[in-house]
């Protein structure tokens, strides 16, 4: 058993690379989790948060992808080099996967109940009644109605709210240390997405599971998170403490991020948008990779700024960190208010 | 948990529905009237009233349809309808046996090749294409001249040249369902390769390889016929469709009834063979879940 001073998860200078690609499309990711604990990682469509994932489950396809540089200890292994059967074993067992399309996340050809039932037989080499006591059991723990019909039934059969159900019973069915959610509730309508982020939240709570939160809506990370990761271009912009990261975002990214965010009230004008574009992968520039959307950026920003720590865990990688005021300059960011 | 095991049947499976949809289809539903009208005349062929196929009459000898022959006879005597009958056993399992074999070849070779793309994918997919470069039925024929003339050999034959189309449609349905969610979310639970074809793959895959199959019986057969027209298949004096049509062609103008019931059931057989799979064709297609 690994010492239990260790976080449960820690990832440092994870890089990984697509085929013949001049820059690194997830750069230089470092990460810590500890039992028990959420963190929600934000961004963008392309910024890298669901290939971090990816490397981290083993399921990037390796080649196109590259693993350039860094280590993930997990349990006292380091899961970017480890054999692929090792690999396979800790799978579904010690981590697991919720995906975002319940839709197409499960086999239309076998009945839900078996589908949970093999990732137990997988595992716990049970047998075949042990394991679908089992399923039912993990049915019932994420309050599918009438699991005992459902457990015969095809996924076509039930709704997208059950079916994500459905996956989160089949990742928890072995009790794993960590879990890895890549967007689990973008692809359902907003009240089912509350009961289903509730029930994570539950289950985390029940099991002491670490949770790895993949998602671009704010909203969740409020709802969801301990600790947040920010993610622009491949690089984690800001971390921290997710009460640090909203009270006094730091980096002019999480700054948009967040003004970007429509809340309810009376309308004050249009929603803040930030303007311009995620450089593309073949011209990344070499400094820092926010500067061409940058309203501070001046010509120090020609040279990539480290993340560096301001205290109680809270790190920005900005030259301009800390900020002293954010008024005025979100003027300037956001456009005509 | 005991509960678990007398957990009430599912009302509605998928298979229920494509059944259903199927029944809808009058030209689906002619088809497995066509064909299952054969596989039991084939079936119960020792136990029809009708002489023994090998029987010569020699009294009766190219006689045209009659109560006694309501089929006919043939150049030495022997009952058509006899002949008709024995004759559907050589064609369905023909049809069927050479089907059998190119799925048990085509599917796992389209399957690895998908599956681990690569080396494998691209020796395995170089010998596909070379093989479907020759035109089916002149592949089988060499093939079977290659073995010696027999129906076993025929049936080999067939099966060999039709595997190519099994491979390349096993292969391409493959790389389909690879792309799924669900193959992704296998791998997540840490399943095997193995696991993940036996369940994951190989079922997904499963309802166009039925529809191809069920097609390729009707191309099966008439290339059995074909075989067995050029010698190749079934030998005399056992009956088949095509070596009664080989005969029958040398007198077609005195005895036109040899040649019209062979060349009638072929059609028939074929027809109903191709209906039915374009039936399943729709009633499978996973646009209409």
């Amino acid at each position: 058993m690994p010492d239990d001073a260790a976080p449960l998860l820690e990832v440092t200078d994870l890089s990984i690379r697509f085929g013949k690609a001049p820059t690194n499309l997830v750069d230089g990711v470092s990460l810590t989790l500890e039992r028990g604990e959420t963190l929600c990682i934000v961004g963008e469509s392309g910024c890298g948060k669901s290939l971090t994932a990816l490397a981290l489950m083993g399921l990037l396809p390796m080649p196109p992808a590259r693993l350039m540089s860094g280590r993930a200890m997990f349990e006292g292994r380091d899961l970017l080099h480890l054999p692929i059967a090792e690999l396979k074993d800790i799978r579904g067992d010690r981590m697991a996967m919720i995906f975002q399309e319940p839709m197409t996340s499960l086999n239309p050809a076998i009945k839900v109940g078996e589908q949970i039932a093999e990732a137990v037989r997988r595992h716990r080499g049970a047998s075949h009644e042990e394991a679908r006591a089992r399923a039912l059991e993990m049915l019932m723990r994420v309050r599918i109605p009438a699991p005992e019909k459902r457990l015969d039934e095809y996924p076509h059969q039930m709704s997208g709210g059950m079916r994500q159900r459905a996956m989160i019973a089949m990742a928890l069915a072995n009790d794993p240390a960590l879990l890895i959610a890549d967007e689990p509730t973008t692809a359902l309508d907003v009240t089912v997405q509350a009961q289903v982020l509730d029930l994570m939240r539950n289950l985390q709570a029940e099991s002491n599971a670490a949770l790895i939160m993949i998602t671009h809506d704010l909203g969740v990370v409020a709802e969801m998170a301990d600790k947040v990761a920010v993610m622009y271009a491949g690089r984690i912009v800001e971390a921290g403490p997710v009460k640090a990261i909203f009270d006094d975002p730091q980096h002019p990214y999480t700054i948009g991020l967040m003004s970007s965010m429509p809340d309810l009230g009376p309308r004050g004008g249009r929603l803040v948008t930030i303007p311009g574009v995620v450089p593309p992968a073949d011209a990344m520039p070499e400094g820092c990779r926010f500067a061409s959307r940058c309203p501070f950026a001046g010509p120090d920003c020609a040279e990539a700024p480290p993340l560096s720590d301001f205290g109680g865990g809270h790190r920005v990688a900005c030259w301009r960190a800390p900020l002293e005021q954010a008024a005025e300059p979100l003027q300037t960011l956001g456009g005509a208010r | 948990m005991t509960a678990v095991t007398d957990a009430p049947a599912v009302p509605q499976r998928p298979r229920s529905r494509v059944w259903t949809k199927l029944r809808a289809n009058p030209s689906a539903l002619l088809g497995a009237v066509l064909v299952i009208f054969f596989v039991v005349v084939a079936i119960l062929a020792p136990l029809l009233p009708i002489p023994g196929p090998l029987e010569t009459d020699w009294l009766a000898v190219r006689k045209p349809p009659s109560a006694a022959h309501p089929f006919g006879t043939d150049e030495i005597g022997r009952d058509v309808l006899s002949r008709m009958v024995w004759g559907a056993q050589a064609s369905l399992l023909a049809g069927v046996v050479s089907v059998l074999i190119a799925l048990a070849l085509g599917i796992p070779l389209g399957v690895a090749a998908g599956y681990a793309r690569g080396w494998t994918d691209a020796v395995i997919s170089r010998v596909t294409e070379a093989l479907l470069a020759a035109p089916f039925l002149i592949l089988a024929i060499a093939l079977a001249a290659f073995l010696g003339p027999s129906l076993t050999n025929a049936m080999i034959a067939i099966g060999l040249s039709a595997m190519p189309v099994f491979i390349r449609l096993a292969r391409g349905q493959t790389m389909t369902v690879m792309t799924e969610d669900y193959v992704e979310s296998a791998r997540a639970i840490g399943l095997s390769h193995l696991a993940i074809i036996w369940r994951y793959i190989l079922p997904n895959i499963f309802p166009p390889l039925l529809v191809q199959a069920t097609l390729t019986v009707a191309t099966a057969i008439i290339a059995e016929a074909s075989l067995s027209f050029l010698g190749l298949g079934q030998q005399p004096p056992s009956p088949s469709w095509g070596s009664m049509l080989n005969i029958a062609k040398n007198f077609l103008e005195q005895a036109p009834w040899m040649a019209m019931w062979p060349g009638i059931a072929i059609f028939l057989v074929v027809l109903g063979f191709n209906l039915l799979g374009d039936g399943l064709r729709d009633a499978l297609d996973p646009r209409d879940h």
